[in-house]
């Protein structure tokens, strides 16, 4: 499904015409289209929303300024004068509170952080000298801007100092500036658009999620089979080793920011193992990995089933291989996979894995934290599934426990990254940001609930969304979200069950549901037409609420507080405070 | 050693291709010495002007090792044809270059 471009509107004291251009050009996506605010004046179009460049609402905003430009103390400091710290938090706190004020109505900002010209660096000594210091000023007046920001939501401060850096001595333009106030050279622009997007595919929930590596030359030197363990190379007083343990520690790090790792290699399985788990040196272990293809079949193949197995698309995955022939094959059979090309020089495989500008993430859940663990359990899970004769008995020995709780501000992060990450038992495929999730929770008639999902074998987390609209004597479901990772284990049948329940309670005669089709999505219709809703018309779903609908047997359904039962939530008293929340005493406690 | 005026419109063409990376679809510059540097039709505007100068003189540096400047206003000659074409501005690169 095409989405519409997106369009940003670029606030700035300087010209940000070639950022614009960048952006709107650069044929990723999303497909963006920039206006610009009015030149120079940064307070009034920040402030003033009656302005031509705020209609209609962009979907992002950029402010973008330099330092000397917005806060007077800065360029007091530049003229040879001190000035206090406090009065640089005061201007730096004026200047967020107008930020800020652009969140109430735009769904994402960015703030590239301040820098000043290399030209400025002659202070020598007195540089970072309290008062007098230039760049001292200016990294107070960063600390301040990120103190102030961190608690807007939906606002994000970029680091402006990379992208200078990654420029490197020409990062600052003097002749551009003198010409046509753009204080940046043009190629620090094109690393800002290229970041901006990064981050925008990121907070659409549009981030790869799985890496799939090869194993000799990638994840140690020499090929294993030949060598034998011992004799790889992987550490050790050797650049080379040295570099291979460095790539190792730099993908377990993107496995703790909740990234799956997993393995396709032409390799004897017992051989690769064996290294894994007796090399001194070895950095990643086979916990670190959510599932693997050791053997001697097709790569893409491999690929595919591995993606299959972790139920994500192809448009998930990245694929490392220091071979060409095998990086040709898979980009040609599966050409969703982003296969970067790979150095050949072993000490260059850290910077080139950090130069994809592909897993960008707007905020770190638990679950992201334990996401490969979740996986090791379902490894385990499915090979119970093994001993069982029917799905009946294996759901039985599983133990389900779903835990309902109504959406409030500890669960919204979570249950907004759910909601736009989810595609396939995913009902109208809404994509919100927090604010608006939040927003829309709390309209009178809506009401929303997340589930926790848990068995004998681990903990799933918040793994969905049950969301309805009710209207006189209809209820209708709006959201019905479930994660991948849970799905085909009677957890859609316990929401749909907690649908009724509450319509039930709450005196509505009937419960609907219409399915809204996306590439992705055609799991969920299949799981409406099999779930003994009556079809009413093409993807049109009903049920009367006169009758229950049943709570599979296998699953202990609970309410997220001590002791009570899940039905606490279902009651009309619940969802008076989930509408009071709106006020401040529900589940949302910060309104 | 003095480049030679192909080496001047590689430098200017390679620069006009970075420039277009900004440029709007119905805005980019065709790459051809016929091509009208400035106004109407199919001229650039200021902002698309100017970075293709500074674009020109930078690549211009990374290339021979020496820098030219085309942004000194002081120079009469600009004035006059020089930028009405990218043609024009090879020739006028090429004849500002010390031999």
């Amino acid at each position: 499904m095409k989405r519409s471009a997106l369009r940003g509107l670029l606030i700035s004291d300087f010209n940000l015409g070639n950022l614009s251009g960048y952006l709107s050009n650069d044929p990723s996506q999303p497909e963006i289209q920039c206006e610009l605010g009015p030149y120079g004046l940064v307070a009034e179009a920040l402030l003033d929303s009656d302005l031509p460049c705020w209609k209609p609402v962009p979907d992002f905003l950029i402010v973008w300024t330099r330092p000397e430009a917005v806060l007077s103390s800065v360029r007091h400091v530049l003229d040879g004068f001190t000035a206090k710290e406090g009065l640089i938090t005061q201007e730096v706190n004026r200047y967020s509170e107008a930020i800020a004020a652009c969140s109430q109505s735009v769904k994402t900002i960015f703030v590239p952080t301040w820098n000043i010209p290399t030209i400025h660096f002659g202070q020598g000594l007195l540089d970072l000298a309290q008062g007098a210091g230039v760049s001292r000023c200016v990294m107070h007046a960063n600390m301040q801007l990120l103190r102030d920001l961190d608690t807007v939501p939906n606002t994000f401060v970029l680091n402006a100092s990379k992208w200078i850096e990654l420029v490197g001595e020409g990062a600052f333009s003097e002749r551009l500036w003198y010409l046509a106030k753009i204080p940046f050279a043009h190629a620090v622009f094109k690393a800002a658009g290229q970041d901006i997007k990064a981050a925008l595919r990121g907070i659409r929930g549009e981030a790869r999620k799985l890496v799939v590596l090869d194993l000799d030359d990638v994840l140690w030197g020499g090929i294993v089979g030949e060598i034998g363990w011992q004799n790889i190379i992987l550490g050790g007083h050797d650049s080379i080793g040295e570099a291979f343990v460095d790539f190792q520690r730099a993908l377990k790090s993107l496995r703790q920011r909740g990234v799956l790792l997993a393995i396709a290699s032409k390799n004897e399985e017992a051989v690769a193992w064996e290294a894994f788990k007796k090399h001194p040196e070895m950095i990643l272990r086979e916990g670190d990995f959510a599932a693997w293809r050791i053997n001697w079949k097709d790569k893409a193949q491999n690929i595919a089933d591995i993606a299959a197995e972790l139920s994500l698309g192809l448009d998930a995955v990245v694929f490392i291989d220091d071979n060409q022939i095998e990086r040709d094959r898979v980009r040609q059979a599966l050409p969703e996979i982003l296969v970067p090309d790979w150095p050949l020089d072993r000490r260059l495989y850290v910077r080139s894995l950090y130069s994809l500008d592909c897993f960008q993430q707007a905020f770190m859940t638990d679950e992201d934290r334990l996401r490969a663990e979740m996986y090791s359990h379902e490894r385990a899970r499915k090979n119970s599934r093994a001993y069982a004769s029917s799905l009946d008995e294996w759901l039985q020995t599983l133990q389900l426990r779903v835990k309902v709780e109504p959406l409030g501000d500890s669960n919204l992060p979570r249950a907004t990254q759910l909601l736009n990450k989810t595609n396939q038992m995913n009902l109208s495929t809404r994509r919100l940001t927090e604010k608006e999730f939040r927003s829309w929770a709390t309209e009178a008639g809506h009401h929303t609930w997340v589930f926790y999902v848990s068995d004998r074998f681990g903990d799933s987390g918040l793994t969905g969304i049950l969301s309805i609209e009710a209207d006189g004597n209809r209820a209708r479901i709006v959201d019905f979200v479930l994660s991948c990772r849970v799905i085909g284990r009677k957890v859609e049948e316990t929401i749909l069950h907690c649908a009724v329940e509450w319509a039930r309670r709450s005196r509505i005669r009937s419960v609907v549901a219409s399915y809204s089709e996306t590439p992705r999505n055609a799991p969920c219709r299949a799981f409406f037409q099999k779930s003994g809703l009556i079809t009413r018309k093409k993807d049109q779903f009903a049920w009367d609420a006169d009758h229950a609908y049943q709570l599979p047997s296998a699953i202990t359904l609970v309410s997220s507080m001590d002791g009570a039962p899940f039905e606490v939530f279902l009651e009309p008293r619940a969802v008076e405070v989930t509408r009071i929340g709106h006020e401040g005493l529900g589940p949302f406690d910060s309104n | 050693m003095k480049p030679s005026r192909e080496n001047i419109t590689d430098v200017v063409f390679s620069s006009i291709d970075e420039l277009n990376e900004m440029l709007g679809s119905n805005q980019r510059l065709e790459k051809s010495l016929h091509s009208r540097l400035l106004g109407q039709p199919n001229g650039l505007d200021s902002l698309g002007f100017i970075n293709l100068v500074i674009l020109i003189e930078e690549k211009y540096f990374e290339r021979f090792g020496y820098r030219i400047v085309l942004t000194q206003t002081s120079d009469k000659r600009l004035e006059g044809a020089a930028f009405e074409s990218v043609g024009n501005l090879v020739k006028f690169i090429d004849s500002s270059c010390p031999s």
